[in-house]
């Protein structure tokens, strides 16, 4: 108790004696061999630059520049490496706060060590709910847990039907059908079950008809057998929910037979930028949730996404939103004139942040509060080569959905 | 009085006069008086983790080293430990003290029945074999999503103390007595038969030696030991997950045990407290954190070529010599035995063992 | 392709009592080098796939001078040798070709129609590559006088010592004809499959449980393994509603019930306890 106490003091100390050096030290966590830790990283450069050009962070009067501090916790590969370096950017490179994350797993095991020094550490990359769900469970422990990038998996699902409605929809007036023919193509995994059986109940609710479900393994290179099932049922979209390389093959093993179905839901292979190369240019109309692409989301997203694709010669993925986490950062310190966690906790609560994927609010749970065209994400299309941004329709810069040939 | 000076004279000439022992005992001092000294949570946070992985590379070296039933699926014990722990402190709400020795108990349950089907491989067989048991664990939980949390494996467990510093020395004290037990055991009569068992099962079994019981207690005990790591992993991490039970950290722990030197119990503990800290060390500086695995592979090979019996039994050979009369070790730079008077001769290079020790 | 993994793992084992945990990192090697020179270079298919194996099979002799035959005495350090090496071989493609999936454009377009089932002709040319390598090994062994002193030294290595066979010379060969099939198995299957650093995973447990299933050193064995195990692989997938994630182990489960019979595996020989 004692001890604790002790640390805790130290802590307070601590957080006086870094900002008399005049930066803000934000640790960026991340799998940095890996395309996620890089766009955790490059969203965070660009944030870092940005602000420092325009004379850092005004906190109470004082000018802060912004320093990162870059930290690989290999967590794809090995969580208690993660653990240690959050650890280390605590205690030793006295970060301020932390930002990144991606494997759900370890971004548990992050959170705590994170909840132990109570830091502020904001979420750019895992979807599980449990996350939130400690925040709620726990505030005292867990209030500085903040997840900015992407909403939380039961959310993630109520932009897939948003999305599938408005393809039903068009469907119905190009191919004048009364009811889409729907097949289910998720990969088998925990996280895939709960929205399968959502599909199974909402879809005939949406007045369209699954013909069926099939589930290979995420890491399947070889979905002919259940593409050609889907082609036989007349199936006229495939609904995905897959995350592993099996993606990859799923788009280009559609493209290979000519399928006269569309694709439509997460493929997060699909979301990066070498999924046309690497599905050797047979993906044409594969189409996922997405979240950064050159439409006015807000008005800060096309200026974000150019200058991110001039600087790093490829389009930001979701990871990439650590920039507005920086941000928030900055909104809520300049407000609260401090960058105490605790003083900043409930500004970020109240807060309502235009950011470059969309505008941000934040529920009990720490979780982002959807709603189509906030943070609801973006759907895209691949179309020749190009990711083309589809839905939600009445966002500046859309372009239209296509389908195949019939 | 009469017992400190007693004490004193014990550590004098039964510690102080081997060098080896003399390492063991700073290092035991080192490690206990470090959070007193130098409180530094990223520290104690590596030393830490160089514990459990320690109690878990000493067991592994209790079935490998010693039987030579090189295990290449070890990862099953330590996943076991770290399951079974975090399932009766959640569901039941016990107290993790208590639902570490359940989760070591699993895990001996484990170590039986992996010992139980391997009883009749040998050599690569029984590697190869062992490797699967984990993948099948693995095949399991994920088919039970429900019970095991799948992929995300069980979080919010209970800590075992408060304080960084508290975890610290449960993690430390525990590795010592278990370690230190191992040791005794591995020096014991039973850890004599398994070295029987290993050089020469035929032989071992015609001198009346039950051998499936000793294999299989070996097994068992080395389990327990392994699964006690696993259960403190998990409850030190708040996170039980599949990561425990990953091909990958199988071979981290044979990685361990050889390059530490097999058969030896401190070997691989030493070889976890070099290379634990070793790659966390590579990891922080920014130009090449990233190249840390590289790095880490290259020096384990560079040692292996040149010591390949593993880093302990090599370091003691240099720092020691065995006096050829009666068996006593030496320092280096005596010139007599210090028991027996018998001269002691330049080391014989073609007289070396295998497996260095005694 | 399992099984020409397979086959080159228990040819080395057999030989030169290598367990040789890099096996697989070599056929992830190869599929990188067949994407560099085929994506990036430019190079046809032909000569992009003949340079790779060729480099691979290079490599892994290199390999076997530096650092497996000083330590080949001692097999616990052999062991960690190779692991040590399939992780230098995995971080070195992570560090320069970064994480992601990297895709091949099939050799050859287009399916067939068989029964009824379309397949492409990527799989038909695997299917024909496997069986042209399995037939080219089999002339080696036992048509050629390498094969000859191959299988010699793998029927008792110290006689074929006496005989004046120099051993070493024949386990390095050995170690290039196996690497060279893992190679062409990564070559022909990189287009199928997606390449990343972390490919040599999935098939080294497969490929043991393979080795084992049907008994170390033994081609045959490894050919009926790799059979079993692919069946009893789709097998699960197709029946149990969680087969996915339970195919693997259910393979293992197998290959487990098959050693507490017969625990040399299935056509392996009896090692004679070694003394």
């Amino acid at each position: 108790m004692l001890r604790s106490a002790l640390l805790a003091v130290t802590l307070a100390l601590a957080a006086p004696i870094a900002a008399a050096q005049g930066t803000v030290r934000i640790a960026i966590l991340g799998p940095m061999a890996f395309v996620q830790g890089e766009n955790h990283w490059a969203g965070a450069e660009m944030a870092r630059d940005e602000i420092n050009k325009a004379g850092g962070i005004n906190v109470g009067g004082r000018r802060m520049q912004v320093e990162l501090i870059r930290a690989d916790t290999n967590e794809i590969q090995s969580v208690p490496d993660a653990t240690n370096a959050i650890e280390r950017v605590i205690t030793r490179d006295k970060a301020d706060f932390l930002i990144g994350g991606f494997r759900s797993e370890a971004v548990l095991a992050m959170q705590e060590v994170a909840m132990d020094y109570k830091k502020i550490f904001l979420g750019a990359g895992a979807a599980h709910s449990k996350l939130g769900l400690n925040v709620e469970q726990n505030y005292e422990r867990y209030k500085y847990w903040f997840r900015v990038t992407p909403v939380k998996d039961v959310d993630l699902a109520r932009t897939l039907f948003a999305v599938l409605n408005s393809i039903g929809s068009q469907i119905r007036t190009d191919l004048k059908t009364d009811a889409p023919k729907v097949a289910i193509l998720a990969e088998k995994a925990v996280w895939t079950e709960a929205l399968v059986a959502a599909a199974q109940k909402n879809l005939p609710a949406m007045k369209m008809e699954v013909v069926g479900t099939w589930q290979p393994s995420a890491t399947a290179t070889d979905v002919t057998a259940e593409l050609s099932a889907i082609d036989r049922s007349g199936a006229q979209i495939v609904f995905t929910m897959l995350s592993g390389p099996v993606g990859i093959s799923v788009g280009r093993q559609m493209g290979e037979r000519n399928m006269k179905a569309v694709a439509w839901g997460i493929n997060v292979e699909g979301q990066k930028e070498e999924f046309w190369q690497a599905a050797a240019g047979k993906a044409q109309f594969v189409s996922t949730l997405d979240t950064y692409s050159e439409v006015e989301m807000t008005p800060k997203t096309i200026p974000f996404v150019r200058a991110f694709k001039e600087r790093f010669k490829k389009a930001p993925t979701y990871n990439a939103a650590t920039y507005d986490a920086i941000m928030i950062l900055k909104a809520a310190i300049e407000q609260a004139g401090s960058t105490a966690a605790d003083k900043l906790v409930p500004v970020i609560e109240k807060m309502e942040h235009v950011g470059t994927a969309g505008t941000d609010t934040w529920d009990k749970r720490h979780d982002l509060v959807w709603a189509v065209g906030r943070t609801a994400g973006i759907a895209v299309q691949w179309q020749d080569g190009k990711k083309v941004p589809f839905w939600p329709p009445d966002v500046k810069g859309m372009q239209p959905f296509k389908m195949p040939k019939q | 009085m009469y017992l400190l000076r007693r004490a004193w004279a014990e550590l004098r000439d039964e510690v102080l006069a081997l060098p080896s022992r003399t390492l063991v005992l700073a290092w035991v001092v080192a490690l206990l008086a470090l959070p007193a000294v130098y409180g530094d949570p990223y520290v104690m946070r590596i030393l830490t983790m160089s514990c459990l992985f320690a109690i878990f590379a000493a067991s592994w070296d209790l079935l490998a080293g010693y039987t030579g039933q090189v295990n290449f699926g070890h990862a099953l014990f330590f996943g076991a430990g770290a399951y079974t722990s975090a399932l009766v402190s959640l569901k039941l709400g016990v107290t993790p003290w208590a639902s570490v020795f359940a989760g070591a108990a699993m895990a001996t349950l484990c170590g039986f029945l992996a010992g139980y089907l391997c009883l009749r491989l040998r050599g690569s067989y029984l590697s190869l074999a062992t490797l699967a048991f984990p993948l099948i664990a693995l095949g399991l939980l994920f088919a039970f999503p429900d019970f095991s949390g799948g992929e995300l494996g069980i979080s919010g467990l209970r800590r075992l103390t408060p304080s960084a510093t508290g975890n610290y020395y449960v993690a430390a004290v525990s590795m010592l007595l278990v370690v230190f037990g191992l040791w005794r055991l591995a020096d014991s009569r039973f850890g004599l038969v398994l070295h029987a068992i290993r050089d020469d099962e035929v032989a071992a079994r015609a001198s009346g030696i039950n051998t499936p019981r000793y294999k299989l207690l070996a097994f068992a005990v080395s389990a327990a030991a392994a699964g006690f790591a696993g259960a403190l992993f998990a409850h030190y991490l708040r996170v039980a997950g599949p990561s425990t039970l990953e091909v990958a950290l199988s071979f981290q722990v044979v990685i361990w045990g050889i390059f530490g030197g097999v058969a030896t119990i401190y070997g691989p503990v030493a070889a976890v407290f070099i290379l634990y800290p070793l790659t966390e060390w590579l990891g922080s500086f920014r130009a090449f954190g990233e190249l840390r695995l590289l790095i880490f592979a290259v020096i384990v090979l560079l040692v292996l070529l040149f010591m390949p019996r593993g880093l302990a039994p090599w370091l003691r050979d240099k720092i020691e010599t065995q006096c050829p009369r009666c068996k006593q070790r030496n320092t280096f730079y005596r010139k007599i035995c210090r028991l027996c008077g018998a001269a002691l001769q330049a080391q014989v290079p073609g007289a070396q063992r295998l497996v260095g020790h005694q | 392709m399992y099984a020409l993994l397979a086959i080159g793992f228990s040819l080395i084992f057999g030989v030169a009592r290598i367990v040789n945990i890099a096996h697989t990192a070599f056929y992830m090697l190869a599929a990188y080098c067949f994407y560099a020179l085929m994506v990036k270079v430019g190079l046809g298919f032909v000569v992009s796939a003949l340079v790779a194996v060729g480099a691979v099979t290079a490599l892994s002799v290199i390999c076997y001078r530096l650092v497996i035959e000083p330590v080949r005495e001692h097999e616990a350090a052999v062991l960690i040798a190779t692991i040590a090496l399939a992780l230098i071989f995995q971080e070195l493609m992570l560090f320069s070709f970064g994480g992601h999936y990297l895709g091949i454009p099939s050799t050859l377009e287009g399916a067939v129609r068989v029964l009824g089932v379309s397949i492409p002709l990527q799989r038909l040319l695997i299917l024909v590559v496997a069986a042209a390598m399995l037939a080219v090994v089999w002339l080696v062994l036992y048509r050629t006088r390498l094969g000859l002193a191959i299988r010699a030294t793998a029927n008792d290595l110290e006689v074929a010592n006496l005989m004046g066979m120099n051993v070493n010379r024949v386990a390095m060969a050995t170690v290039a004809i196996s690497v060279a099939l893992a190679a062409v198995a990564g070559v022909v299957v990189a287009p199928v499959f997606v390449v990343d650093p972390f490919m040599w995973l999935a098939p080294l447990v497969t490929m043991l449980a393979i080795v084992v299933l049907g008994g170390l050193g033994s081609l045959k064995g490894s050919l009926v393994g790799a059979l079993i195990i692919g069946y009893v692989e789709a097998i699960t997938v197709f029946v149990l509603p969680a087969g996915a994630y339970l195919k693997g182990a259910v393979a293992l489960l197998i290959m487990v019930a098959v050693l507490l019979a017969r625990p040399e595996g299935l056509f392996g020989v009896a090692f004679e306890e070694e003394r």
